[in-house]
């Protein structure tokens, strides 16, 4: 079982504090999540951003009674970001480690691989990161939800952010796998449909996922005739693309860049003022979006423990462990299917206010948000995001006939 | 005696592996599944590199090609299970035909390479056609059908579809076996000792070696037919070159002077694999470290040294 030190802190903390409070008795065995993140590689940090998340979640909950009474323990895998390897990982958690309930997923890819095993598997899984469309549309299953944005969602707010600017040529830089490639369709299809007289460029570049070396295809799209840029490379590699980007004047050029996951604190924070100014950033959760009493909460409490803004992922994963504490305690149980079942429709308060698992697809209707890229944050050393946009989840969604999805 | 006692401990082995589904806990009903598929695929590889004397660096291509081949007939067609594996067979054997012909030619390092070159370029295929093969996210999403044969099998069921496999394995072993055994497994030996002698014996060795290779990936291809329905998914993983290390990696581990070396080997792997990564993820390093004292202390592998010391005792 992989736990972190601060996770293993945290638990002793509220194991010697339940001891203070005598009379409360933990006789049951706890309640084990798993966790399959991305937890080495160039995208690692996604993994430990969601473990922070989680972490915390956890905490909190332990420290006020449990799920049913009874305290969570989480035991995480590191799906390395490939299918295979998450499927065998998921398959070690549920049948060797005895999890009841499964959270994670970074990488599209793998989700596609991953989803279609759920049923056989009999536990519910929460995504809280990998956005590809398929898994709450054509590949949905009882089993299977997700409580962040997805690619739908977020490129529908995309399509209409780009709609709002000069630009008629577009092109993309994506990365070579589903989410690279899906993005930059679904953008397509959106935008073709709110402004016609756009113009898709054939000439696209799909730089391969975890590429050192993106000048090439920067060289590309500054020879070309494009007038905006949809870019969704994520994780190490955008941190990689924008330093490079920024030696070749990528940026000065006049260009509409879109960042699809630019707004990502993990990336934030590593390029501090790399990041340029006056850019398009999205982000599926961003921390100051939310005025409500939940996220406050929770925006302080992970400052707090870790000294940083909290990212969506952190926010995502935070958010799942929540929303299986409803469901456990709403079947009264922690029987796999039961528990799938009760996340159905269910709604819950979270950072990104009032979440619900929609019934049709079991994507949680959820807000894009897309702001401008401003000065940089006196405290949390990042840049701010100007011109918040803040899209209504439903209206991004697509309508469960338009999902393909049939449960 | 000695034959005696060996027998005994295989069918020791074999039913304690038919077993596994009773015994065991759950999650080693994948466990083994996943040593007896890398196993076949160890063995396979083993037949040109343990007998014959040849290094593939690009063995995975035939596995990787024998994935791809069930997942696109499962997808396309829905065909029967056994028809999958007659599919990824026949697939690996004419890719093993292509590749061996080019390459066989050639010794050492400079097989080496080409294999190498020849594997990369299948991952490279595999990677970019994204129609076909779905790029670098893979074929997945298909459900198993029927087995084929009109028995009734689901196979969806992992005790079930662990006891098929050990079904196909075992026959494919006992070939195998029977190919290293026969006259041809001999002069096979011998190329890899003396191939000069050989030729002037009158034989055609490039011949014998294509043949070798075509056999091994012919049985990489049955290998890879029964690792894209347990995984559920064929990807690029599955051809890339590192996944060509992992046949080098058990038969080393295993043995190669034995013919059961390579399962020994893929059994050591798979499970050191899944109990160190329980406790870190430095898993390579560990298996790294494990390598470099087989290859300075045991060269004879597992299954080698353990019979040695038998010997030893016996004495």
């Amino acid at each position: 079982m992989k736990t972190t030190s601060i996770k293993k802190m945290l638990v002793a903390t509220t194991a010697a504090a339940t001891l203070g409070t005598a009379g409360t008795s933990y006789a049951e065995d706890p309640i084990r999540i798993g966790g399959l993140y991305i937890l080495s590689g160039s995208a690692a940090t996604y993994g430990e951003f969601a473990q922070k998340g989680i972490n915390l979640a956890v905490d909190e909950i332990n420290g006020s009674g449990g799920i049913l009474g009874r305290q969570v323990e989480m035991v995480y895998e590191d799906s390395q970001g490939k299918a295979s390897v998450a499927i065998q990982a998921a398959r070690k958690l549920v049948y060797s480690e005895s999890v009841d309930a499964l959270v994670g997923l970074d990488s599209s890819g793998v989700a596609q691989g991953m989803v279609p095993t759920m049923p056989e598997l009999q536990k519910p899984l929460i995504i809280t990161h990998a956005a590809t469309p398929d898994v709450t549309g054509n590949l949905c299953n009882p089993f299977t939800y997700r409580i962040s944005v997805n690619v739908a969602q977020n490129m529908k707010a995309a399509a209409l952010v780009a709609a709002d600017t000069d630009a008629t040529n577009w092109t993309t830089i994506g990365p070579d796998y589903a989410f690279g490639h899906q993005s930059w369709e679904f953008f397509g299809n959106y935008l073709k449909e709110i402004k016609p007289d756009v113009n898709l460029m054939s000439e696209t570049n799909f730089p391969r996922f975890g590429a050192e070396d993106f000048t090439p295809f920067i060289d590309r799209v500054m020879d070309s005739d494009a007038e905006g840029v949809l870019i969704s490379v994520w994780g190490g590699d955008l941190v990689n693309f924008i330093r490079q980007a920024n030696t070749r004047g990528f940026f000065e050029k006049d260009l509409e860049v879109m960042f699809t996951v630019g707004a990502a604190t993990e990336v934030l924070s590593a390029l501090g003022e790399e990041m340029p100014e006056g850019v398009h950033l999205s982000t599926r959760y961003w921390y100051e979006a939310y005025d409500n009493a939940v996220n406050d909460r929770f925006v302080k409490a992970y400052i707090n423990a870790y000294g940083t803004a909290p990212s969506y992922n952190a926010e995502g994963a935070y958010a799942a462990i929540y929303a299986y504490k409803n469901a456990m305690e709403t079947a009264g149980t922690t029987e796999g299917p039961a528990v799938a079942k009760a996340l159905s429709g269910m709604s819950l308060e979270a950072p990104n206010g009032t979440v619900t698992f929609r019934e049709g697809d079991h994507q949680a209707m959820v807000s894009p948000n897309w702001g401008v890229s401003g000065p940089m944050h006196p405290e949390h050393g990042i840049r701010t995001l100007t011109n918040l946009q803040i899209f209504n989840g439903e209206e991004v969604a697509r309508t469960i006939e338009e999902t393909g999805c049939k449960l | 005696m000695k034959t005696k006692v060996l027998m005994a401990i295989l069918a020791l082995v074999i039913a304690g592996l038919i077993a596994v589904p009773w015994v065991a806990s759950y999650f080693y009903i994948f466990i083994f599944t996943e040593i007896l598929i890398l196993g076949l695929f160890a063995a396979s590889f083993n037949l040109i590199f343990g007998y014959t004397g040849m290094l593939s660096f690009g063995h995975a291509a035939f596995f990787g090609i024998g994935s791809y081949a069930t997942a696109l007939v499962l997808i396309h067609l829905e065909w029967p299970f056994l028809a999958c594996l007659l599919v990824s067979m026949g697939a690996a054997a004419v890719l093993a035909l292509v590749i061996g012909f080019l390459s066989v030619r050639l010794n050492e390092v400079y097989f080496a390479m080409l294999t190498l070159a020849f594997g990369m370029m299948v991952f490279a295929i595999a990677y970019q056609w994204r129609s076909v093969t779905n790029g670098s996210d893979g074929l997945a999403g298909f459900t198993l059908g029927s087995f084929g044969l009109g028995l009734d099998l689901t196979l969806a069921n992992p005790s079930v579809y662990y006891h098929v496999v050990l079904g196909i394995v075992a026959i494919a072993a006992i070939v195998l076996y029977l190919i290293c055994r026969s006259s041809f497994g001999m002069i096979l030996k011998a190329i890899r000792q003396n191939p000069e002698r050989v030729s002037f014996a009158g034989l055609n060795v490039r011949t014998y070696r294509l043949v070798a290779f075509v056999i091994a990936g012919t049985f990489a291809g049955l290998a890879g037919g029964l690792i894209a329905p347990f995984l559920r998914v064929a990807s690029p993983e599955l051809l890339h070159w590192s996944m060509s290390a992992e046949p080098i990696l058990m038969a080393i581990l295993g043995g190669t002077g034995f013919f059961l070396g390579p399962f020994i080997g893929s059994a050591a792997f798979v499970l050191l694999e899944t109990w160190i990564t329980t406790y870190t993820e430095s898993w390579m390093l560990v298996l790294g470290i494990i390598l470099a004292l087989m290859v300075i202390f045991f060269r004879k592998g597992l299954l080698g040294t353990a019979i040695d010391w038998w010997m030893e005792v016996k004495k």
